[in-house]
This record gives structure tokens, sequence and C-alpha cells, in this order.
């Protein structure tokens, strides 16, 4: 019989996936201007450049909710991984992925209310949140103020350095997200995570 | 008759010996006793027309107000394109003396004296445009090009230094009610040049980075920029234009900078990434390909791995059912 257990609240779901349509309208328009070609245009500059300023801000708004929430509910606690032996767990689950899940053995620290996240995810999850995704919003914003930026370095623009922390990083979290989505396919059911992701309650 | 043909012929003969020796002058500098003959001079007319001069005038009764508007400042006029030429050179007879002749003005050379073939081509593409549809009695080169100031842009070579000297011309006007009121029709209002151009991202940036007649010029003439200035209705309203790795602007504002090396540390567009980052044309390609052949792997490796869980569950199953 299949059990239920309540998981996510409302606004963690609601930031989840307002977060979600915003990286992927950021990396479209992103992908856009950095790959600019007159006679390739994915979405017009211009039009890209105003979509992008728009979604970068309410990302950081966003980014503001994601904070303050974790703060006042204490969610924050979920991404950091406890130790001991949080290295051994990591290499456990990377072993589940390789192998185990083709030889049908169960997942080998299932999400419960207590810990949603197994070491693996927490560590992930939390260089995401806390370092790359700042570190793009922050270099985003000297892009929509470049006044902001140094004026040179190395004998190059100043704003360089800014847009390759700003290039690099949201490649990192391209990569992520579509990790992340194919990830979202692993539990007890292919659909039960996104299935939780909306409805709040991880079914197994 | 015939005399008339032969005089003609020889007017055209003596145009053509100038146009030839004209670039050959022009090109020429002045040995340095020269220059200082030029430079003391140029002293002697400095004496009133500048901010010293202004000050303590060397003369009683002078129209101080009339010379306000003609002061030269000397470092600025020595650094300009005519820096090394005597004031008199232009400012020919009725100059001599002061007070000045009264028909002095209009014994003035004209710009085309020195630059007939420059000038010749500019007036073609001047015809077309903007200023010419609008004022083509008052404009003249001076109405933008100030003789004691200009210098050529591969002469500053800092596009910073170029895109200040070059955009304070438009400016002066188009962002002064003033300005634009003394020369413009008469009822013709001046637009609002921010709340007109507030499709550009970054506006008042761009003014800082690219000069006004990047967009608002033709890109046809290879010589230089053409002069033919163009309202809002043809400029260049396409950011990949320059947004891109084929950008326009090697070909205007650093065309003088083709030289330089290209690919610093594996750039495209170096050159321009000198003075700015220009998003979609100062790419790192090696970079580019690195990051779009990992996300490539990884969009194949997720695929791989979930082909590989049907396969390994499919058979798990018949195992099962076996």
């Amino acid at each position: 019989m299949t059990k239920r257990v309540f998981m996510l609240p409302l606004w963690i779901r609601l930031w989840h996936w307002s977060n979600a349509l915003a990286i992927t309208v950021l990396a479209v328009t992103g992908i856009s201007l950095h790959f600019s070609d007159p006679a390739l245009p994915l979405v017009e500059f211009s039009l890209a450049a105003r979509i992008h300023n728009v979604t970068g801000v309410i990302l950081v708004g966003l980014y503001a909710v994601f904070v303050i929430g974790n703060i006042v509910t204490g969610n924050w606690w979920q991404y950091v991984p406890k130790p001991p032996g949080i290295i051994q767990r990591c290499l456990r689950q990377m072993q589940y992925y390789g192998s185990g899940i083709f030889k049908g053995e169960p997942e080998p620290f299932p999400p419960t209310p207590e810990t949603n996240f197994n070491a693996l995810q927490a560590v992930t999850y939390w260089s995401i949140m806390y370092l790359v995704l700042p570190a793009v919003i922050v270099s985003g914003l000297i892009f929509l103020y470049p006044q902001f930026s140094p004026d040179t370095l190395f004998g190059l623009d100043g704003l360089l350095p800014i847009a390759l922390v700003h290039y690099l990083g949201a490649a990192v979290i391209i990569l992520f997200a579509v990790s992340h989505i194919y990830l979202g396919t692993m539990g007890p059911k292919v659909s039960s995570l996104f299935k939780m992701m909306f409805t709040g309650w991880y079914e197994h | 008759m015939i005399g008339h043909i032969r005089k003609t012929l020889w007017r055209l003969l003596a145009l053509l010996a100038v146009l030839a020796a004209v670039p050959a002058l022009a090109d020429d500098p002045p040995s340095p006793a020269e220059l200082a003959k030029i430079r003391t001079g140029n002293a002697a007319c400095l004496a009133c027309h500048s901010e010293a001069g202004l000050k303590k005038p060397p003369k009683d009764g002078m129209d101080l107000k009339a010379l306000r508007k003609y002061l030269v400042h000397a470092d600025t006029y020595a650094a300009s394109d005519h820096g090394q030429m005597a004031c008199t050179k232009c400012h020919g007879d009725g100059y001599d003396d002061h007070p000045h002749a009264a028909k002095a003005r209009e014994e003035l050379s004209e710009c085309q004296d020195c630059h007939a073939r420059k000038a010749m081509r500019i007036e073609r593409q001047f015809d077309k445009s903007v200023h010419a549809e609008n004022l083509s009695d008052s404009f003249t080169c001076a109405t933008c090009h100030d003789a004691h100031t200009m210098a050529l842009a591969s002469k500053l070579r800092d596009p910073h230094k170029i895109v200040a000297q070059d955009n304070k011309i438009c400016l002066d006007c188009h962002d002064s009610d003033l300005a634009f009121a003394r020369i413009a029709p008469e009822k013709k209002k001046r637009p609002p040049i921010d709340d007109i151009h507030d499709w550009l991202p970054n506006t008042r940036l761009h003014w800082k980075a690219v000069r006004c007649i990047e967009c608002h010029t033709p890109a046809e003439d290879k010589l230089s920029l053409s002069h033919e200035i163009q309202n809002k209705d043809k400029a260049e309203k396409k950011c990949a234009t320059c947004h891109s790795a084929n950008t326009s602007l090697n070909a205007r504002l650093y065309r003088h900078l083709a030289t330089e090396e290209q690919h610093k540390y594996g750039f495209i567009n170096s050159v321009i990434l000198g003075t700015s980052y220009v998003v979609g044309a100062t790419r790192n390609p090696t970079l580019d390909f690195g990051l779009i052949i990992l996300f490539a792997a990884t969009v194949v490796g997720v695929l791989g791995h979930g082909l590989v869980r049907i396969i390994t569950t499919r058979l798990r199953r018949s195992k099962k059912n076996d």
C-alpha cells in the first residue's frame, strides 16, 4: 500500500516553480544575448536584453524570498550536510546512481520530513544556492549597472571578469538544471518526485 | 572661343595641380625652426584670443563681449589636426592688424580650399543627410567641426577620447534646447534625446562607449565614416549589428586599431575588449566550445543513464515473470 507523507510547504513549492521559470527564461535569453548572431536570432537582441533584465530583477526578489523563508521557517538546516560520514554517504549515493539503480536496489537515503535531502543533494543544493547563484546574481546586478564595475583589469575592460563570472556561473546552473530534472525521475516512481514538488506529499 | 577653351583647360590643369599637391603639403610637417616661427606668430593672436587675453586685454577699448566668442585654447589647438598651422593660414588678409578689417571674415579660407578631394566626397554624402534636408543653407563644415579643436580618430587612437570628442559635437545641439533653437528651423522642436533613445538599454553608457554616428550613418564609405547623418527612420536599430562576432564596430569606431592584436587571451575582437565588453562580440570561442561540449555531454549522459535504467528495469521484470 502507498504511504503518504507531507514534505514540502506551499511557500517552498511556489518559490521552486517561480524560480524554475525565471531560470528557464534567463537561460534562453542569456544564450540569445551571448551567442547573438543577426543571421540566427533565438530571441531578438533588444527584446532578449529587456526580458533578461526584468527577469533578472525578479530572480533577485525570488532569491530574497528563498533566503528569508529559509531563515524564518528554519528550512535552511535541510541544506546543511550533517556529519559524520558526509563523504561516505555521498559516495554511497553516487554508487547507487552508478550501479545500484540498474540492479533495482532501493534508494539508500530516501527523503523524510526531517531530512529532505540525501548528503549529495544537500552538498549540491547548498553550493548552487549559496555560492553559484549569488555569484550570478551579484555579477548580473553589476551588468545591469556597469558603472560599478572596475574601469580596466589587466589591460582589458573591467566588465570582463564580471561577465566571465556571470557566464560560467550561469553555465553551471544550466548543467545543474539538466541533471536536477533528470534526478527528479529517481523517486519510487518516475513521476513521484515531480508530483511531490506540486502537491507537497511524498508517496512511497 | 578657342581662347575660352584654352583658359578653361588651364584652370582645370591648375586645379588638378592643386589637388595633387595639397595632400603632399598636408602630410609634410613643418621643421622645428618653421614650427617655432608659427608658434611665435600664433602667440600674437592668442595674446587676445585666449582666457588670459580676455582677463588682461593687451589693448584698451577692446570689445570683450565679442572677443569671448572667439577664444582658442593653446594646448587644445596644438594637439588638434591643424595645430601645426599658422592662424594666418586660414585667417588671411584683414586679420593682420587690430582692429581686424570689417570684411576680414569674408576672406576666411574655406575648408575645401585645402580639403578639396575630401570635400567633394563628403558633399555628396552630406546632401543626403538629415542636416542637408532641414538646414542646407546654414549648415557648414564648421557647424560641427571646430577647426581649432578637432583631431582625427587615427590621431586620438583611444576610443574613449574619440567618442567624447565626436559625441560632444552631436549632443552640444541635440541635448540643449538653446543651441538647437539657434540653428534648427523655426518651428522644429528639439526631441528629448533620452526619450527618443529609451529603447536602447543603458543609453547614456552607450553614448560614452560608442559614437552617435555608429548608428546614424550608413556603412558604405570605405575611406572614412559617411557624412550622411540619418534620422531615426534610417538609423541602425539592430543591436546585433554591433553585438555579434562579426561586429560592425571593427569597421567603425575601432577601424584605426585594425592592425593591433585581435585575439588577445583567445578572445575574438579583443581590441574592442581593451575598452569595452560588448555582449555577443567579445567572446572566447574556446571557452564557448568547451561549455557547449560539457552541456552536450550532460544531456547525452542523462539520456544514456535513463536508457540503461529502462533496459535494466525491463530485463528485471521479464526475469521476474519467467
